[in-house]
């Protein structure tokens, strides 16, 4: 695969057709018909726009929440959201990739996208927020020109990349979900925590949607890309003793409603999970530590998720920044270099569909750009050797490989990982980890190793709790989550529980440290986000992604205990529990 | 879109909360956590109170013959209030302007689950209470090294409880049979190319509160609310937006309108934005003036209506412009104010701004605020104020946020009151003797700002929609745009010289300190001497720079 695409070779070539719906849809019809008048805008004194596109999502939602045994909310909707991206200038210099841009055009009293398929009324709406794009786009391309020359600029980087136009309209499902059925899963789940009276507050909540996006634009892409996930999610909290709020989160994740984990299963999921939130309440503050780490099971694939996947996206620094430009990512600048031992491979694969014959989470045909995706070998014998890119050029990188997964600032799009398989050539039986850990240990005369079994990530934490965590992360570009399940394993195998611990300094660079790699392969689903930590509920945007990925041990990570203020434990004890 | 809508219909039919469940609960809870913080807790509380609010609610939107349903579910939000200290000084006491903020509005299940319930008002007592402890211990150090306040009255009243359970509201709301009449209705507007955006919205929803408190009080009750919003918006070729719009409102949806008003009110609003489109930019202007009815309600609620709520009076950050008057002549002697959360209806119309208790348990009365002109009293809720011991159950609040006196329905009364048709001859003698080509008319406000703050100008500003110079010499009434009423608020009411034999309702919601209230003021049309407006700030855009796209038939699309 080819990294770097030649901008001249992706122009004039003719469209990609993968799919034809045969009855056009008014949605794409609509589009369509007013980007092409659009972008023929032929105005005195005015520069016509060089590029319209319209990304517009929608969902036929259901969504529940409960707590306790008693229902919270509980929705059904429909609903658009669009946006509108309007480039003047050219491929080389546009309005956008600027920080002083974002205001300017007209408001117009629109209310919501319509959501039934008139083609006047959708035309209408497109009409209007193309002007007003339009006129913002003008703005600040006049805006970007000035501040450009008062700006030295080291590398000059185009502002948008050429792409092929692609024809895929695939029809969005409805939403065949028992409502009332699923009400009363989400309500018996949610009273499983009956049963914990030391837990002090949790919830249960489903979400499952149908739907998905188009992306028309002014290139000729046509897309109509079905988007369906439905979850399952809980969460709780208790509190030790010395006032430390201590939680754990499970989450089921699924393609569509038919293929949710069992009632039973979610049952044992949702107990294992109170379980270890009493657990936590009642276990010893951990203490400093700098060594050997292990990650089991779940954990070595959040990792992968975290500490590489979101480094594996560059950043584009917007022009005119004035020096509060975001930090660097651990990965900046390491293309050809070893990020990984050499025995490791990782390949980002959304065309693959299924594995070990279960679906796989973060399989998608087109991007949000309408670019489709192939399969990429970002790292090979532990050298990286390609990295997820949009149409957005970023240092040594234009062409977009399809990655545009999250919508962005402006008209960018966020890149992000879709299935992301780890492996390593060189694996031990995972049962043996733990005694090469202990092995490690003894060797160096230390009282006890570590094991993580389960990373906040995505994190359920609070936003006090992540506000401390990315201060004392210190302007990191990806700071590490908080582990959640973290034990002490003593010399003789024994195991404790402990509390409180974050990582200090686990970067990027810490995994070309992994010392050895289990033979077990563990499927970690998620919704990513562009939050820190992909903070649960931070945005309304979510990806589905997921790692495949083996348990790891890593050499040389310390562990310190928070320091944050606990608050006292309540005057007035919990009301008892009737049921 | 069927499919969707009987979806939402049956889930309006779901079983409506058993009061006495809940309120139990709450009793319940409410019992133990205050027995035991009384016990073992330093500051130990001497009141605690929860409300919690159910509301359900149903909303669509028809926009030139498309229909969006938003459908809002079901929801109930707690709000804890926990007094630390002592009546004569306690959490809520207010320094520089504040008064502190304890409950957090926390969502809580809509089911009567008990155990759901019961653990929700647990976790959110005690953060009100540390909340509260930690305020009363910084008040107390404060306290001792300010200046002593004007107004040494204490922090919370003495009220007698309540104890009732009313008949409470339930939702019902055709939703199909509104989805098409907004289809047809906002279908109309088609009729009008030089409208850009507008819309057809009907909303209807309940409001149940339940409340208890440690002094006895247990209460639940509740009332719907319905609405139709006729908006539409235009944009003039000097980048000036320009808007209008019509509401209706009714306590259930069965008392909306049916088409044939609606229909009208849709020409009317349509052909105000065109109007405007074309109309001349208004001019700064000093002279005689006439408020409609509803315009002149919006000028009472700005200007006089925030002036007396009672905790204005009581914080020296205020502008107090009236904390020293009661007893003195504030309005002209024809001109009497009443605010009356009692009052349903008025000139026909279901008002906005009725409850029967206020969000302290405090039952609802109407309170005559200016008689003949005089300053009687202010608006109370629980927090005292020099002379004004008690609450006169206007303590209100959005959920969320904490209770402060607010307004409800304000009803200006006129012993001075003419027809219409002479009160627009006083209005063109009093022009004239001013030596004025013409006077103004507004008949529509959407609303305003006052600054009621020290810190800021006490002055208001409120916002015509719809204004025409009424001209001396004959000529036909001309509509101008873009204008601001501007002015300060002592000087304006010394200004009214009559006013219209004929009340009109403003039904609307207020926002302030404790959020957004449903509010009313019913008022006469009156004539001032002199009014000053300015121009408005406007928009430089430029209308949209495509003409509207016209082909309404989609060329591709297969049949």
């Amino acid at each position: 695969m080819r990294i770097l695409l030649a901008a001249a070779a992706a122009v004039g070539l003719t469209a990609v057709a993968l799919a034809q719906a045969p009855v056009a849809d008014p949605v794409i019809v609509a589009m369509r018909d007013e980007a092409a008048r659009s972008s023929k805008l032929n105005l005195p004194n005015l520069q016509p726009p060089y590029f319209v596109e319209y990304v517009l999502d929608e969902a036929d939602s259901f969504a529940v929440s409960a707590n306790l045994g008693g229902l919270i909310s509980r929705r059904r909707d429909v609903f658009r959201e669009p946006e509108v991206h309007v480039r003047v200038g050219d491929y080389k210099f546009d309005n956008t990739n600027f920080a002083g841009g974002g205001f300017g055009g007209s408001r117009y009293d629109l209310e919501a996208f319509p959501v039934e398929n008139a083609y006047p009324v959708l035309r209408r709406y497109l009409w209007l927020e193309t002007d007003s794009a339009y006129k913002g786009a003008l703005e600040a391309l006049s805006r970007k020109r000035a501040a450009m020359g008062n700006i030295q600029q080291g590398e000059q980087l185009n502002d948008f990349a050429h792409a092929l136009p692609v024809h895929y309209v695939k029809p969005f499902g409805r939403l065949a979900i028992d409502e009332d059925e699923w009400a009363t899963r989400v309500r018996k789940l949610s009273g499983i925590f009956a049963k914990f009276p030391q837990v002090k507050d949790s919830r249960v909540d489903l979400q499952s949607a149908e739907g998905g996006y188009y992306v028309v634009n002014s290139e000729g892409t046509e897309v109509k890309a079905v988007e369906n996930v439905t979850y399952v999610r809980a969460r709780a909290t208790a509190q030790s003793p010395d006032g430390m709020t201590v939680r754990d989160a499970v989450a089921f994740h699924s393609l569509d409603v038919a293929h949710m984990a069992s009632e039973t299963e979610m049952g044992r999921g949702v107990t294992a999970m109170a379980e270890n939130v009493v657990a936590l309440a009642k276990a010893a503050r951990g203490e400093d530590y700098s060594g050997p780490v292990l990650f089991e099971g779940m954990a070595g694939a959040q990792i992968f998720a975290e500490v590489l996947g979101k480094n594996l996206a560059p950043l584009r620094r917007p022009a005119g920044g004035r020096g509060g430009s975001a930090p660097a990512g651990d990965l900046e600048g390491k293309m050809g270099a070893r990020v990984l031992p050499d025995t490791f491979d990782v390949v980002d694969d959304p065309t693959q569909k299924e594995w070990r014959g279960r679906p796989l989470f973060g399989s998608y045909e087109v991007d949000r750009e309408g670019v489709i995706p192939k399969p990429l070998r970002l790292v090979e014998k532990g050298v990286l050797k390609a990295v997820l890119l949009t149409r957005q050029p970023v240092k040594g990188f234009e062409g977009s490989n399809g990655r545009a997964r999250l919508p962005g600032a402006g008209a960018a799009n966020y890149a992000d990982i879709s299935n992301l398989f780890v492996s390593s050539s060189e694996t031990i039986p995972a049962a043996d980890l733990k005694k090469k850990l202990l092995e490690l240990i003894q060797a160096r005369s230390k009282p006890y190793g570590i094991i993580v079994r389960k990373m906040d990530f995505p994190s359920s934490a609070a936003l006090d709790e992540v506000r401390s965590l990315l201060q004392a992360s210190q302007g990191a570009a990806h700071p590490v989550s908080m582990p959640l399940l973290v034990y002490k394993v003593f010399p003789d195998g024994r195991e404790e529980l402990v509390r409180g611990l974050r990582f200090r300094g686990f970067t990027a660079r810490s995994l070309k440290d992994i010392l050895a790699a289990g033979d077990d392969q563990r499927v970690f689903e998620f919704l990513d986000n562009e939050a820190p930590f992909a903070l649960i509920g931070s945005t309304s945007f979510t990806a589905e992604t997921c790692v495949v990925a083996p348990s790891i041990l890593i050499d040389d990570l310390e562990l310190h205990p928070a320091e944050e203020e606990q608050p006292k434990l309540p005057v007035v004890p919990a009301p008892d529990i009737k049921r | 879109m069927f499919v969707r809508l009987s979806l939402l219909c049956s889930a309006a039919a779901l079983a409506a909360a058993q009061p006495n469940v809940l309120l139990d609960a709450m009793s319940q809870e409410m019992t133990r956590n205050f027995t035991i913080l009384k016990q073992k807790a330093d500051p130990a509380p001497y009141f605690l109170s929860y409300e919690i609010t159910e509301t359900e609610m149903h909303s669509l939107t028809g926009t030139l013959g498309t229909v969006d349903v938003n459908n809002g579910g079901k929801n109930r939000t707690l709000d804890v209030s926990i007094r630390v200290g002592a009546p004569e000084l306690d959490n809520y006491h207010r320094t520089g302007g504040n008064a502190g903020q304890f409950t957090s509005g926390s969502t809580m299940t809509y089911e009567d689950d008990v155990d759901s319930i019961k653990r929700r008002l647990w976790l959110d007592t005690d953060r009100a209470y540390r909340a509260a402890a930690e305020r009363l211990i910084r008040i107390k150090t404060n306290t001792q090294v300010r200046v002593a306040a004007t107004d040494a009255s204490g922090d919370f009243s003495t009220e007698p409880p309540s104890v009732t359970v009313e008949k409470l509201p339930k939702l019902k709301f055709d939703l199909e049979a509104w989805a098409e009449r907004a289809r047809k209705l906002s279908a109309r507007f088609g009729n009008y190319p030089s409208v850009l955006t507008s819309h057809v919205s009907v909303s209807a929803m309940t409001d149940t509160r339940y409340f208890v408190n440690t002094e006895g009080s247990r209460i639940a009750h509740g009332r719907g609310f319905a609405r139709v919003v006729i908006s539409a918006s235009g944009k003039a070729t000097d980048g000036t937006d320009v808007s209008s719009f019509e509401t209706f409102e009714a306590v259930d949806p069965d008392g909306l309108p049916d088409d044939k008003p609606l229909i009208a009110a849709i020409d009317r609003v349509a052909n105000d934005v065109v109007a405007l489109l074309h109309a001349p930019e208004a001019e700064p202007f000093v002279g005689p003036a006439i408020f409609s009815g509803r315009a002149a309600g919006v000028f009472f609620h700005e200007i006089f209506g925030h002036r007396v709520e009672g905790h204005r009076q009581k914080d020296e950050s205020e502008g107090q412009t009236f904390t020293k008057s009661v007893g003195t002549k504030v309005l002209p002697d024809f001109l009497s104010v009443v605010f009356d959360p009692t009052e349903r209806k008025a000139a026909g119309v279901d008002l906005n701004g009725w409850y029967d208790y206020d969000d302290e348990g405090v039952k609802a009365r109407p309170v005559l605020a200016v008689d003949k002109g005089v300053l009687k009293t202010f608006l109370m809720s629980r927090s005292p104020i020099q002379g004004f011991d008690h609450s006169n159950g206007h303590g209100r609040r959005q959920p969320g946020l904490e209770v402060v006196s607010r307004q409800s329905n304000l009803i200006v009364q006129s012993t001075n009151a003419v027809s219409d048709t002479r009160l627009r001859q006083m209005l063109i003698e009093e022009a004239k003797k001013q030596n004025k080509p013409y006077g103004l008319y507004f008949r529509d406000i959407t609303g305003g700002f006052t600054t009621t703050a020290r810190a800021g100008l006490q002055a208001f500003k409120v916002i015509p929609v719809i204004v025409y110079r009424v001209y001396t010499d004959g000529r036909p009434d001309e509509l101008v745009r873009g204008a601001d009423i501007v002015g300060t608020p002592l000087a304006s009411f010394a200004k009214i010289l009559a006013t219209s034999d004929k009340p009109e309702v403003f039904n609307g919601y207020c926002g302030a300190e404790s959020g957004s209230v449903p509010v009313s003021a019913v008022s006469p049309a009156i004539l001032v001497s002199e009014i000053e407006i300015e121009k408005k700030a406007k928009s430089n855009d430029r209308p949209p720079l495509l003409p509207q796209p016209t082909d309404m038939e989609p060329k591709g699309v297969g049949k």
